[in-house]
C-alpha cells in the first residue's frame, strides 16, 4: 500500500461516517434556520430512527428491499416523531424565554433513550447484516458495499433536500420563514405548518442516517444518540448553522478530519481534532464556514 | 418487624425490584410495563409476607455490570453467585438462625459508580461480604472502600495484576492475572501463529492497558518486533482509520486487550478491511455475543486467551455445569468465577460462625487448599489464588472452541 | 443522605452556573470543565504533594478560576449561542484531555486514593453526613458572596451587559473584564465543589464530568429561573432529589423525570422563581 493509497483508504473511511454526519446536521441547520432552536433532542431521534430499522430487519428477510423498506419506515417514522416533539415540547414556549426550550429538549432526550432502552434493552443489538462481505473494486484501495449504499443514499437525500428548498412552494415558504417568520405571515405562509415541515424533514433525515449507521456497524445502542448527535451538531455549526449547504459541507469535513486524525495522529485523540477545529472556526470565522456575515439583529 | 429490618424495608423493596427487572432484562424479554408493573407489587407483596417470619439477615454484596454495553456478562455471574447462594440455603443455610440475602449492585462498568455502589454496600450493617466487580477498573478503586469499611472482597474475574499489590487484606481473587495471561498470550502468538510483527491496541482502562502492557513487555523480552501500541475508547464505533494504518504498517498480528462490544467491532472492521493478520484477544473477548456482533464469518479463526482451562473439562465443574446449564440454557463465560467467588464468600460465613465482618475476614484468611469447582485453591499473601491456569481458545464454526491449556 | 450531599453538591454547582449565565448572560455548555479541573487540582496536589484538602480547597478554586478566565479570553469574542458552543467545545476538549492525559490523570479509570478531609481529630472518611453539612456550609457562603455580587457595582453592571451589550458599553461598562469577572467567580465555585467532589469519592474519573452534566446544571439553574439565587438552589434540589422520588417507579424513573421537565417548564416557562419576561440571553443573530 503506497502513501497515496493509504490516503486515499482514509479518505474514503472519513466521507463514510462524515455522511452520515452531514444528515443528521441538516435537522439541526433546517431547525435552527427557521426559529433559531438548537434541537437538542436530534440526536435521539437519529437513534429512534436507527431502532425503527432494525425493528423491520427483524421483520423482513435481510435483503436489498428490506434495508429500503427500513429506511422508509425509519424516514417516516422519524418525521412523525419530529413533528410531535415540536408539538409537545416546543411549539408551547415559542413565546417563552429562549433557554426554556433547552430545558424541554433535555426532558425529550431523556423520555426517548429510556423509552428505548425499556423497549430494547440496554446493551448493545446486533443489527443483522444485508450486504454481501467482500470488497468493491479490486486493488489496495476498495470500499465495501455497505459505504456504497451510504454514499448513494446520502447524495439522494441532498439532492432532494437542495430542489425541495429551491424549487417547491413548501421551500419557498420555508426559506422566507427562516429570512422573516413576521414577513412570511403578512404574506400568508403558515408559519407553523412550515416549522412542523421542517422538523419532520430533519427527523426523516436523521432516521435514515440511524439506520445507516446500525447497518454499517452492525450494533446499536440506546446511548449512541448522544455523541453522533453531538459531533452532527458540531458539524452543523462547522458549516454555519442554518446553512444547508454547509451543513453537508460540515459533516464531510467532520469525518474527514475525523477518519485523517486518527489514521496519522492517534485514534485517542480524534474527538479533540473534532472540537479543536470547532472552537478554531467559531474564533475566527464565527458563523462558520459557508455562514455568511449578518449584523446582530435587535 | 424489629427497628433495624423497618429501616432498611424500602431499600430491600428496591433491591427486590431490581431483582426482577435484572430477570426480566436476562430473559431478553421485553420488560412490558405491565408486566414490570405486576412484578414489582407480587415482589413487595412477596416482601411483606414474607415479614412476619422473617429470621434475620446476612447480605452478601455481589456487584457487576447489569446494564450497559456489558449486561451480557455481568447478569450471566450475578447468575452463577444465584446459584451457589440457592444450593448453599437448599443444603439448609449457612448459618444456622440467619437468612442468605444477595444483593445484586450495578456499577454499570463505570469506576465512579462502583465507588458510589462500593459506599451503598460498606454502609448497610448486614452486608458481610461483598463478591464482585467485573471490570478491574471498578474492583480496584472499589477495594480501596472494602478495605476501609474492613468488610471481605472476594473477586471473581478482575485479572489486573496491580490490584492486589495495593496491600489490602480484604481483597482476594479467584482467577489467575495478566502477568500471566500477557505473556502465554506471546508464547501463543510466536510458537502456534509464528507470528514476529505485532500491532497492539487496548481500551485504556485499568484491565485493558494492563494487560497490554504485559503482553507488550513479554513480547519485546522475545524479541517480537512491535509495530504500534494505541488506545481505543470504550463505546467507540468507528476503527476503520486506526485499522487502515495497521493495514498499511503489515503486521501478522493484531492483538487487543479489551472487552467484547469494542472487540467485536474491531474483528468485524477488520475482516471488512481484508487484514491478513491473525488476531489475538484477552479474556475480555470471551462472550459468546462477541461472535454475534462481529458476525460469525468474521470472527472465524480467531484466537483468545482465557482465565482457566476449558470448563466442560474440568471435571470437578461437571456438576456446576449441568445445573447452571439446566436453569439457564447456557452457560455464561464468567458463571463459573462468579459462583466460585460466591462460594468461598459463603465459606468464610460459614467458617466465621457469626455475623461480624472482622470474624468473617478472619475466616478467610485461614482458608487454605479449598476444593472448589475450578480447581484447589489457596490463597497467597497478596489474596491472589495459587490456580494459575490460562486457556487458549478459538472460534471455529461460531462457536468456542478450546485449544490447549498453558501455565 | 447521600442524596442530600449530592442535591448540596449540585447546589453549589448551580450557584455557580449561575453568576455566569443569570448575572452575566453568558451561555455556558461547558461549566463541567471547571468541576473537572478542581476535581483533578486536589487529586493531583494530594496524591503528588501530600496536600490536604483545607489548602487543597481554596487551590482547587483558584485553579478552576484561572481556566475559566483563560478559555474564556478567546470565547467571550463570540456572542449567544455561538458562546455556547464554543464553551461546549472546550469542556470536551477538557473531559478528553483529563482522559488522554493517562501518566497524569490515570486515563479512564481517573485517580485513585485520595485523602478524605480532617479537622483535627474528626475524620470525614466515606460517610456522607459530614460533606453535607461541609456542602450546606459552602453553599450557604456561596450564595451569600453571589446576592453580595449581584447587589453591587459589578452586579448591576453584569445586569447592564446582559440586557443591552452595545449599550453597557456605550455607558463606559468594561464590558469584556466584567465577563471574565462572572467567569473567574463562577469558576471558583465550581473549582471547591470539584474539590469537595474529589475528596468525598476518594476517586476521580473523567467521565464524572460530561456533557450531560453541563446540560443538567444549566437545566437546574433555568428551571429555578435564570439570574435568581434561590431558584438556582430550588432547581438543584428539584433535579437531583426528583429522581430518588421517582425510586417508586425504578425502571421508568428516568422516563417520567424527562416527561416531569417538559410539563415544568411548559407550566412555568420562566422558571420556578423566575418573575421577569424580559430574554435574558441576547438572541444569536
Amino acid at each position: 500500500m503506497t502513501a497515496a493509497e493509504l490516503f486515499l483508504q482514509q479518505f474514503i473511511n472519513g466521507l463514510t461516517i462524515g455522511s452520515v454526519y452531514a444528515l443528521i446536521a441538516l435537522g439541526y441547520t433546517m431547525v435552527y434556520g427557521v426559529i433559531q432552536l438548537i434541537n437538542f433532542a436530534h440526536g435521539e431521534v437519529f437513534m429512534v430512527g436507527a431502532y425503527l430499522g432494525l425493528m423491520v430487519l427483524l421483520l423482513l428477510p435481510p435483503s436489498p428491499g428490506g434495508v429500503l423498506t427500513a429506511l422508509l419506515a425509519a424516514g417516516t417514522g422519524c418525521a412523525l416523531l419530529g413533528m410531535l416533539i415540536e408539538r409537545v415540547a416546543y411549539r408551547p414556549l415559542r413565546r417563552a424565554p429562549k433557554l426554556s426550550v433547552l430545558i424541554t429538549a433535555i426532558g425529550v432526550s431523556f423520555f426517548l433513550q429510556n423509552a428505548m432502552m425499556l423497549l430494547w434493552g440496554a446493551q448493545d443489538r446486533y443489527v443483522p447484516a444485508c450486504f454481501s462481505p467482500g470488497r468493491l473494486g479490486g486493488g489496495a484501495v476498495s470500499i465495501t458495499p455497505m459505504q456504497a449504499v451510504i454514499f448513494a443514499v446520502s447524495l439522494f437525500l441532498m439532492i432532494a433536500l437542495q430542489l425541495l428548498i429551491h424549487r417547491t412552494p413548501l421551500g419557498r415558504a420555508m426559506r422566507a420563514t427562516a429570512q422573516d417568520p413576521l414577513a412570511a405571515r403578512l404574506v400568508g405562509i403558515r408559519v407553523e405548518g412550515v416549522v412542523s415541515s421542517t422538523f419532520a424533514i430533519g427527523s426523516a433525515l436523521a432516521g435514515v442516517g440511524g439506520v445507516l449507521f446500525g447497518l454499517h456497524y452492525s450494533t446499536i445502542n440506546f446511548h449512541d444518540g448522544y455523541l453522533v448527535g453531538l459531533k452532527a451538531f458540531t458539524a452543523a455549526v462547522l458549516g454555519g448553522i442554518g446553512n444547508i449547504p454547509g451543513a453537508m459541507a460540515g459533516g464531510l469535513l467532520l469525518g474527514l478530519l475525523e477518519g485523517l486524525g486518527a489514521g496519522y495522529l492517534s485514534t485517542q485523540w480524534k474527538n479533540v481534532f473534532a472540537f479543536a477545529v470547532l472552537v478554531l472556526v467559531l474564533l475566527f470565522r464565527p458563523r462558520g464556514l459557508l455562514g455568511e456575515r449578518v449584523a446582530e439583529r435587535a | 418487624m424489629a427497628p433495624l429490618q423497618a429501616a432498611h424495608l424500602g431499600q430491600y423493596v428496591d433491591d427486590c425490584r431490581t431483582e426482577i427487572w435484572y430477570t426480566l432484562n436476562m430473559a431478553d424479554n421485553l420488560p412490558h410495563l405491565a408486566i414490570a408493573g405486576a412484578a414489582r407489587i407480587c415482589a413487595a407483596l412477596l416482601f411483606l409476607a414474607g415479614c412476619g417470619q422473617a429470621e434475620p439477615a446476612i447480605r452478601i454484596g455481589f456487584a457487576g455490570p447489569f446494564t450497559g454495553d456489558q449486561a451480557a456478562q455481568g447478569l450471566d455471574m450475578l447468575e452463577g453467585a444465584r446459584l451457589a447462594v440457592e444450593e448453599a440455603v437448599s443444603r439448609g443455610g449457612v448459618l444456622p438462625g440467619f437468612r442468605i440475602e444477595l444483593v445484586p449492585m450495578d456499577d454499570q462498568r463505570n469506576p465512579a459508580q462502583a465507588v458510589s455502589v462500593a459506599k451503598r454496600l460498606a454502609a448497610d450493617p448486614n452486608v458481610m461480604v461483598v463478591v464482585g466487580h467485573l471490570n478491574s477498573s471498578c474492583t480496584k478503586p472499589a477495594s480501596a472502600i472494602y478495605y476501609e469499611a474492613r468488610l471481605l472482597h472476594v473477586n471473581p474475574v478482575s485479572s489486573n495484576p496491580e490490584i492486589s499489590r495495593q496491600g489490602f487484606d480484604t481483597f482476594f481473587r479467584v482467577c489467575a492475572t495478566d502477568d500471566l495471561q500477557g505473556p502465554a498470550g506471546v508464547r501463543f502468538a510466536l510458537e502456534e501463529l509464528k507470528a514476529k510483527r505485532l500491532f497492539i491496541l487496548d481500551d485504556m482502562t485499568t484491565y485493558g492497558r494492563g494487560l497490554a502492557n504485559e503482553f507488550e513487555k513479554a513480547a519485546r523480552a522475545q524479541g517480537l518486533e512491535i509495530l504500534g501500541h494505541e488506545g481505543i475508547a470504550q463505546g467507540e464505533k468507528d476503527f476503520s482509520p486506526l485499522l487502515t494504518k495497521v493495514k498499511s504498517l503489515g503486521p501478522d498480528l493484531i492483538y487487543f486487550a479489551g472487552m467484547f462490544p469494542e472487540g467485536a467491532l474491531l474483528i468485524k472492521q477488520k475482516s471488512e478491511l481484508e487484514i491478513p493478520a491473525h488476531f489475538l484477544g484477552g479474556d475480555g473477548l470471551f462472550e459468546p455475543t462477541l461472535i454475534t456482533l462481529a458476525t460469525p464469518r468474521a470472527a472465524e479463526g480467531i484466537y483468545l486467551t482465557t482465565l482457566g482451562a476449558d470448563i466442560r473439562q474440568v471435571p470437578s465443574a461437571q456438576s456446576f455445569v449441568r445445573a447452571f446449564e439446566a436453569k439457564h440454557g447456557h452457560l455464561g463465560a464468567y458463571s463459573s468465577y462468579a459462583y466460585e467467588a460466591t462460594r468461598l464468600a459463603l465459606e468464610a460465613v460459614r467458617r466465621a460462625g457469626r455475623k461480624d465482618r472482622a470474624a468473617v475476614l478472619a475466616a478467610m484468611r485461614e482458608i487454605q487448599e479449598y476444593d472448589g469447582i475450578l480447581g484447589v485453591h489457596t490463597f497467597d499473601e497478596k489474596g491472589d489464588t495459587t490456580l494459575r491456569t490460562i486457556g487458549i481458545y478459538t472460534v471455529r464454526k461460531g462457536k468456542f472452541q478450546f485449544v490447549q491449556a498453558a501455565e | 443522605m447521600e442524596v442530600l450531599a449530592t442535591a448540596a453538591l449540585y447546589a453549589l454547582l448551580a450557584l455557580g452556573l449561575n453568576v455566569i449565565v443569570g448575572f452575566a448572560g453568558l451561555l455556558h455548555l461547558g461549566y463541567a470543565a471547571f468541576f473537572a479541573i478542581g476535581a483533578y487540582a486536589y487529586a493531583l496536589l494530594n496524591l503528588r504533594a501530600g496536600c490536604p484538602f483545607w489548602l487543597g480547597l481554596p487551590l482547587a478554586g483558584i485553579c478552576a478560576s484561572a481556566t475559566a478566565v483563560l478559555l474564556g479570553l478567546p470565547a467571550i469574542r463570540v456572542r449567544g449561542d455561538y458562546l455556547a458552543i464554543v464553551t461546549l467545545g472546550f469542556g470536551e476538549i477538557v473531559r478528553i484531555v483529563v482522559t488522554n492525559l493517562e501518566p497524569w490523570t490515570g486515563g479512564p479509570n481517573g485517580l485513585l486514593g485520595i485523602d478524605h478531609p480532617q479537622i483535627g481529630s474528626l475524620r470525614f472518611g466515606v460517610d456522607s453526613k459530614l460533606y453535607y453539612w461541609l456542602l450546606l456550609f459552602l453553599v450557604g457562603l456561596c450564595a451569600w458572596a453571589a446576592r453580595r455580587l449581584q447587589r453591587s457595582r459589578i452586579g448591576l453592571a453584569w445586569a447592564a451587559i446582559r440586557e443591552d451589550e452595545l449599550a453597557a458599553r456605550s455607558l463606559g461598562i468594561d464590558a469584556t473584564h466584567l465577563k471574565l469577572t462572572a467567569l473567574a467567580v463562577g469558576g471558583a465555585m465550581a473549582g471547591a465543589a470539584g474539590c469537595v467532589f474529589a475528596a468525598k469519592q476518594g476517586t476521580v474519573t473523567p467521565d464524572s464530568f460530561d456533557f450531560i452534566l453541563s446540560v443538567m446544571i444549566l437545566a437546574m439553574v433555568i428551571l429555578g429561573g435564570l439570574g435568581s439565587i434561590s431558584g438556582a438552589l430550588l432547581g438543584a434540589a428539584t433535579l437531583s432529589v426528583l429522581p430518588e422520588l421517582l425510586r417508586d417507579f425504578s425502571t421508568y424513573r428516568m422516563l417520567l423525570f424527562g416527561a416531569l421537565m417538559i410539563l415544568l417548564m411548559r407550566v412555568r416557562p420562566q422558571g420556578l422563581l423566575g418573575s421577569r419576561p424580559s430574554r435574558h440571553v441576547p438572541a444569536g443573530s
